[in-house]
This record gives structure tokens, sequence and C-alpha cells, in this order.
């Protein structure tokens, strides 16, 4: 790679909300040629830097300069018109529509069939442009969300943590695409808070903390100490990972057979067992039926059919739903479903707390033990009566398991808990789910392989609706074969 | 370049400065409308100030005025806490009246001590009752209960106007329209020497109870999550159907006993003029009130005060009457802009020249 002037760079860059810096002072460059990875823990603004590259945010001070030139940008479109375009997390397409018509949209004019196959060769970015994006997977999606870009002749890529929706093998094309993509002249830059990834796709990286650049473009990347990174954007060691013993599996409290949603739902004919002292591990690619699933054992939406066995008790799936009391729900949305984000913490915690029953509330003891949760779970909060959506999404996922394990109920179901998690957090969420575990049963659903590998007692996996038990193990062959299962490309 | 950019944090917590930004707008655009009709606003606004709070007969009808504005006010700032808009409390106000005339006048003729507890009861019933259709509507059939509230104002004043000018016309009332007065057991005690009504002190209590139940009980905290997150609602397990009904069960009820006030406390009778917007004029006391229940006996009184002066301004001014509803509407619009300023700062930016790009 030859040393040549940035395609992009900023000098100085920082934007505020309100008392709160986002991004201070932030230098960085992008050159041509180059993967470039932007790391940093949740909050430390990387997705601030990127919009204000991408035009959404404007800067309150410093430069952005494209090819050595001062430039502003006042929206996203302007700076696309310029050769800057931006992949977000929840992708920009309309469903309904085919590939066709949604880059039809983005150009313009109408685009055939043909045109779009031209351009997906041209770019080596495969996509089928008669198929509607609803029937697409997350990586077809995502690749769509690319062609968009670069059939706008996009120079500079950014991508908001691309492979958070991505399947390890799916995960792997992206890598060889973006790299294929530098190679062809352009600068690509992604974020990421994981580690192992950087190793992989990136030539350099860039780490934030706080919202300053702490480390400038470190390259090339493989060479790169995981630990270091860690400690670059924590700005502390990597917790130590708790490897308690796992304690013996105890009584059966939740098992199931034949479990199905209403229509739409998409599961059907799932049996599960999990046993006091044990957590269950289901694990599978968004859009396989597992939110239903989860919402449903969670007591929240209805089961169609199959029976349970609850503590010993068989009952109709139909009529899980009067069991809300008995089972404690981390719900995957902490802002629109496990919290009220503009009440404070002593109200959230009522919402299911049994302080909460009752025609008084008892708000002085919900009070306490809010007080207690912050303690003992290490909850960053001014106090109890901080509003929900003060806190940060670590913090507020802390305070969430932290009122469902006050339950002390036999049955904990938590749904992506530690998704978009730093990795400090991440870590203490690991901890205190392992901690649950010690008295009651967990059934843990993520996206993660690994983590469920690491956590899980038992590891499932769901496709297209079923659910399948996997053999356990470790190390990189179980990964795989878990990859694989996710995919659907082996069956157990 | 000035610009207006929100503030971080949303409004203001105190809430006093929308509040007073609400208040000049409003003064600001009653001065411009006097100005239009032709008339001196600092006269306008005398005279107003004069009428309202000049004599003592001008403020014992401001708390008269009052009465009946508290419980509409809470009846609407209720129904806000979770989210839902009862726009109707006109009509069961005026249901709360036909209640009070179904108790007194059909079913205890001849009533005695208990006719008056009786006939409030009648008046909150039938008010919760006429409520329970749009909520009823809302959570069995999904109807926007904006709509529906507002739609069956209308049909309550007219089927009161069918009563009183049909069936329970009074045969002895020389051929006007209305029913015949109540028996005077069923009237609302006066305060000794005036013409001011208990139904002030239920108000007033009515106020503490609403703010005690929303702060202390459990039926307050489940509105306040429905309020700010049906779906956590729902994710705790609290049954959001009920909790709505309950909630414009309560909301109807209060909007009832308005109109139950006002029937034993000064009309005595079903008549013209009856339903005269206290309804309506609910919702701007309760926006007012910023939606708390301890706030709404105030708002009542200023708005009370506003409606004695302006009465005043047809006689001591020759103003059209109608100058009164403008006063109101600018009031109105002044909260709602008062609660978008609030939420933002002015910032003053260099004007800066050509953007490139």
């Amino acid at each position: 790679m030859t040393q040549t002037a940035p395609l992009l760079s900023c000098r100085g860059l920082t934007k505020r909300f309100g008392p709160f810096t986002a991004n201070e002072a932030v230098d960085l460059d992008l050159f041509a040629g180059r993967v470039h990875a932007l790391l940093g823990e949740n909050g430390a603004g990387k997705s601030t830097l990127m919009h204000m590259l991408s035009g959404r945010y404007r800067p309150d001070a410093g430069q952005i300069l494209l090819s050595g030139r001062p430039v502003r940008f006042a929206s996203p479109a302007q700076s696309l018109r310029r050769g800057i375009g931006m992949v977000h997390q929840r992708f920009l397409l309309v469903e309904p529509l085919t590939v066709a018509e949604n880059l039809s949209l983005s150009l313009g004019r109408l685009l055939h069939a043909a045109e779009v196959r031209a351009l997906s060769e041209r770019f080596g970015v495969a996509v089928d442009p008669q198929r509607r994006v609803e029937d697409l997977s997350m990586g077809e999606r995502q690749r769509v969300e690319i062609l968009k870009l670069l059939a706008r002749d996009a120079s500079v890529l950014i991508l908001d943590e691309p492979t958070s929706v991505l399947v390890p093998e799916e995960a792997r094309e992206l890598y060889a695409l973006l790299r294929a993509l530098a190679l062809g002249g352009r600068a690509v830059v992604f974020i990421s808070h994981k580690l192992e990834e950087i190793g992989r796709t990136a030539d350099e990286v860039t780490v934030l903390r706080r919202g300053r650049v702490v480390a400038r473009n470190l390259a090339p990347a493989s060479d790169l100490d995981p630990a270091e990174l860690a400690r670059l954007m924590t700005g502390s060691a990597l917790p130590e990972r708790e490897q308690a013993a796992r304690p013996e599996p105890g009584e059966l409290v939740f098992a199931a057979t034949g479990l199905a949603g209403g229509e739409g739902t998409g599961f059907s004919g799932v049996d599960l067992q999990v046993r006091k002292g044990e957590i269950l591990a289901v694990v599978g690619v968004a859009g396989n039926g597992q939110e239903a699933l989860a919402a449903a054992l969670g007591g929240v939406r209805p089961f169609a059919a199959g029976e349970i066995a609850f503590l010993g008790r068989s009952l109709p799936a139909r009529r899980w739903g009067g069991q809300r009391g008995s089972v404690a729900y981390v719900p995957e949305d902490r802002h629109g479903r496990a919290t009220a984000p503009d009440l404070d913490l002593v109200d959230n915690f009522l919402l299911t707390s049994p302080c909460g029953a009752g025609l008084l509330p008892d708000f002085a003891e919900a009070e306490r033990r809010v007080r207690r949760a912050m303690e003992e779970f290490r909850i960053a909060a001014s106090g109890p009566g901080a509003k929900a959506r003060q806190l940060s999404g670590g913090n507020l996922q802390k305070f969430i398991l932290a009122r469902e394990m006050d339950r002390r109920v036999p049955l904990l179901v938590a749904e992506q808990p530690t998704q978009g998690l730093d990795v400090a957090a991440l870590a203490e969420i690991q901890a205190a789910l392992r901690r649950a575990a010690r008295d009651r049963a967990v059934i843990l659903f993520t996206g993660d392989p690994e983590e469920a590998l690491a956590l899980g007692s038992r590891v499932g996996v769901m496709y297209r609706g079923r659910l399948t038990l996997c053999p356990g193990g470790s190390g990189p062959q179980a990964l795989e074969r878990l990859g694989r299962l996710m995919a659907g490309l082996e069956a157990a | 370049m000035i610009r207006l950019v929100p503030r971080h944090g949303g409004a203001v917590r105190s809430g006093l400065w929308g509040l007073g930004l609400a208040l000049c707008l409003a003064l600001v655009s009653g001065a411009a409308a006097f100005a239009l009709l032709g008339a001196d606003w600092v006269q306008a606004y005398a005279a107003m100030a004069a009428g309202a709070l000049g004599s003592a007969q001008g403020r014992m009808d401001v708390l008269i005025k009052a009465a009946p504005l508290i419980f509409t006010g809470l009846a609407v700032a209720l129904c806000c806490r979770l989210k839902a808009w009862n726009i109707g409390a006109e009509g069961q106000f005026v249901f709360g009246a036909v209640g009070v005339a179904l108790a007194g006048l059909r079913l205890f003729p001849g009533g005695g001590a208990w006719l008056l507890p009786a006939c409030l009861a009648g008046g909150a019933a039938l008010g919760a009752l006429w409520a329970a259709i749009p909520a009823l509507l809302k959570t069995r059939c999904g109807v926007n209960e904006i709509l529906s509230t507002l739609l069956l104002n209308y049909v309550a004043v007219i089927f009161m106007e069918h009563l009183y000018f049909g069936p329970w016309r009074d045969p002895a009332g020389f051929g006007f329209p209305g029913t015949a007065e109540l028996p005077e057991a069923a009237w609302l005690p006066l305060w000794p020497g005036t013409r001011l009504h208990l139904g002030l002190a239920l108000a007033l209590a009515c106020a503490v109870l609403l703010w005690l139940a929303l702060e202390r009980t459990r039926f307050g905290f489940q509105c306040r999550v429905l309020g700010q997150n049906p779906e956590a609602a729902r994710y705790a397990g609290f049954n959001v159907d009920r909790l709505t009904l309950t909630a414009f069960l309560f909301s109807g009820a209060l909007a009832g006993l308005a109109g139950a006030c006002e029937v034993l406390g000064v009309q005595h009778r079903l008549q013209e003029g009856l339903a005269s917007g206290v309804g309506f004029d609910g919702v701007i006391v309760a926006f007012l009130a910023r939606l708390h229940p301890l706030g709404v006996p105030a708002a009542a009184l200023f708005l009370a005060a506003i409606l004695v002066g302006g009465d005043q301004l047809q006689t001591a001014l020759g103003l059209p009457g109608a100058v009164v509803r403008i006063l109101e509407a600018a009031l109105l619009f002044g909260v709602l802009a008062g609660d978008w300023l609030a939420a933002r700062r002015l910032v003053v930016t260099r004007a800066e020249a050509g953007h490139a790009g």
C-alpha cells in the first residue's frame, strides 16, 4: 500500500448533544484502497462520527476534508452526491419491492433487471434483481444496500456494525467483498465492537473512547493484540471471566412439547426442557421464529398449541400467559418493551416487581430495591429517580436483569441480553446470567453462537421455526458446526 | 442567524417557563383581537379585570363558574395520563345533568334526605355510562376515541333537548322548554348568604382524590405506564383494555358530576343554555394545568375569571360576545405554542455564506 494523501479525513471534529459531548476534536484519515475499522465501546461516539461524515449530523466544530478540500454536508443526500455513502444498521429498503425497484428508487430512474445484473457484475456484488427484499436474508439485503451506494459511485463506504445481523458464513463473504471493494480504489470504514472481527478484516484500526480518538490508524490490524485493543477501548484490562464450576442441574422446571405460535409467528413443533441450575441457550439468525418463541415463553404473547409441564404441573400451552407472574422475562427491546423510557427507575422496577402488586404499590420498598440493585450490579445512574432513557444500553440492561432476578421466580427467559453492549457490560451481564442460573432455570436467546457455547449448558438452534438441540462441545469445530446449523447448511 | 433548536432533555422541567409563555402569547393575541375589533386593548383588559375581580358579585361568579370547570378539567387530565383523549366531557356533562333529572324527577320524585346523594350518584353514573361507549369502541373495535368522544357530544346535547322539549317537559312551564324544577331537598347546600354551592368543595375534593389515586395507587401507576409505553404495559401483564375502560369510566363520572352540580346547585332543572361548552373548556383547563390534578383548580379559576370578565366586555365596551371564545382559543394555542417553545432554545449563529457540497 502506498502512502498517499487521505481520500477523506477530518480534523478537530466535535459534536455535542446538549451538555453531552459525543465527539471531541476527532482526527481521522481514510485512505483509498484500505479497509478501516472504527473500534470503540457503546457510547464511544463511533456512530456520531460516521453520521457527521455521511451528512446526517452537522459538526459543532472542526473540518471534514474530501481529497484535501474542506466540505460541508447539509444532508446525507448531499454527502452521497460527493461519493460518501453509509449502510445503516437498520437497512433503508422498501421490503415489499424487488431489488431492482429498490435500486430504481435510490437512483431516481427506472432500472431494468438487465441493468441491475450489469451493475451487480461490474461491482462483484451478487444480487437477484427480481426478488422481493422481504424474501432476502439479512446478508443479501446488506448487499443490496451496498450496491445502492456503488451504483451512485460512492468512493467512501461507511458500514455501521455490518456483521451484527449476519451468520458467520455471511460475515466471511462480507469481509471478502469489503476487501475487493477497497482494492477497487475505495475507502471502506466499518464500525465494530467485536475484537475478533478487526483482525480478520481491517487494514488499519482507529479506537475511540468516550468521544476521543485514543489510537489512530494502527496498522496493520492483523498484528494487533486483542488484549491491547480491549485495553484501549475500555481504558482498563478486561474483567476476568468468572470460571465458577457449573452447578449440577436440579429439578425439572419447565418442559414443553409441540409448542407452536399463532399464524405468522413462525415457530412450531418446538420441544424443550430446562432444569434448575441450567442455561438452555437458543441461538439463531434473526427471523427464524425465536423472537416470537421468546415472547410466548415470557408470557407476553400466546401460544397456539402445545403442552407445558411447569414445576411438575401440566397445563395447555395456550394458558401459559396466565403464569406471567411465575416467569421472569428480559425482552430484546430494552426501551420499547422492557421499560417505559420516560418513567424513573422506581416506576420501571415496579413494572414486574411483586412490590407493584396490590392496590397500593410499595414505592418505598421498590426504591430500596433499586438502590440495592444499583450497588450489586454496578448500575451507573444518578439515582432511583433517574429516567430509564438516561441510562446507557449496558446499564439499562443490568437494571432490567436485576429487576427480573429480584423476583426470585423459578424460570428466567432472557432474549438477546448482550446485544449491542460493550465488552465490559457484556462480561457483567454474562456473569449475572451465570449467577441467575444457580437457583433457577434460564432460557437464553442469542444471535451469537460464541455466547451460546460459552454460557449454555445445552445449545439449541432455531432455524425456520424449528428448534434443534445440538450436541455439546467447544472449540472452533463446535462453533463451525453451530454456524452451519444456523444457516441451514446442515441438519443435526 | 437565529435558529430554534430542540433542548436536550425535553422541556424545562419547572414547566413555569412554558406556562408564562402561554399566558403572554394569549395576552398578545387577545390584544390583537381587540385591536381588530376597534377597541382599546388596555381598556378591554381593565374592564375584564374589573368585571371578574372588582366586585364581590364578580368574584362569586368566578367561583361558581370554576366548579364545573374543575370537574371537566380533571376528566380530561385523567384520560391524558394514558394518552387517551377524552374530548367528550361536554356530552358526559350533559348526561350527568340528565342523570340528575332521572333520579330527582322520575325515579324518586318524593325523595327525602338521601335524594341529593342519589342525584349525584345518578349524574356520575350516566356520565360514566356515556364515556363507556367510546371506551368500548376503542378497546373492542379500535375506533379512534378522539372522533367518537367528540361526535357523541352532539348526540348527547340533542338527546337532552329531546327530553326537555318532549317527554320530560314541565306541563306547568307555560310552554317554555325545560323540565320541572327539582325538589328542594335535592339542591346542593349554599354557603350562607351567597349563591356559592357545595359543588366547588366537591370539585376540590375530587382534585385531591384524583391526585392521590394517580400518584399512589396501582391504578395510577398502571395509567402512567400505559401512557408512556403501551408495549411495556402489556409486557408487565397489565390488562390494557380494562385499564382504558376504567379510566374512561372515572373520567366520565367526573364530567357527569360537573353536569350534576350545575343542575343541583345553579339551574335546578334541565333547560336551554345548560350545555354551554364547559366540557370543551375542560380541555383548556387540563392543558393549562399541565395535566396535573392539583393544578386544575387554579387553571379553572383562571379560565372562569376570563369567562366572567369577558361577559363584561359586551356591556362595558359593546364588543360581541364571541370575543371571549377568541380569548379562550388564544389561551389554548398559547399553551401549545408555549410547550413547543419551552422545549427549544434560541441559538444565534453567524450567518454563513454558501454551504459547500
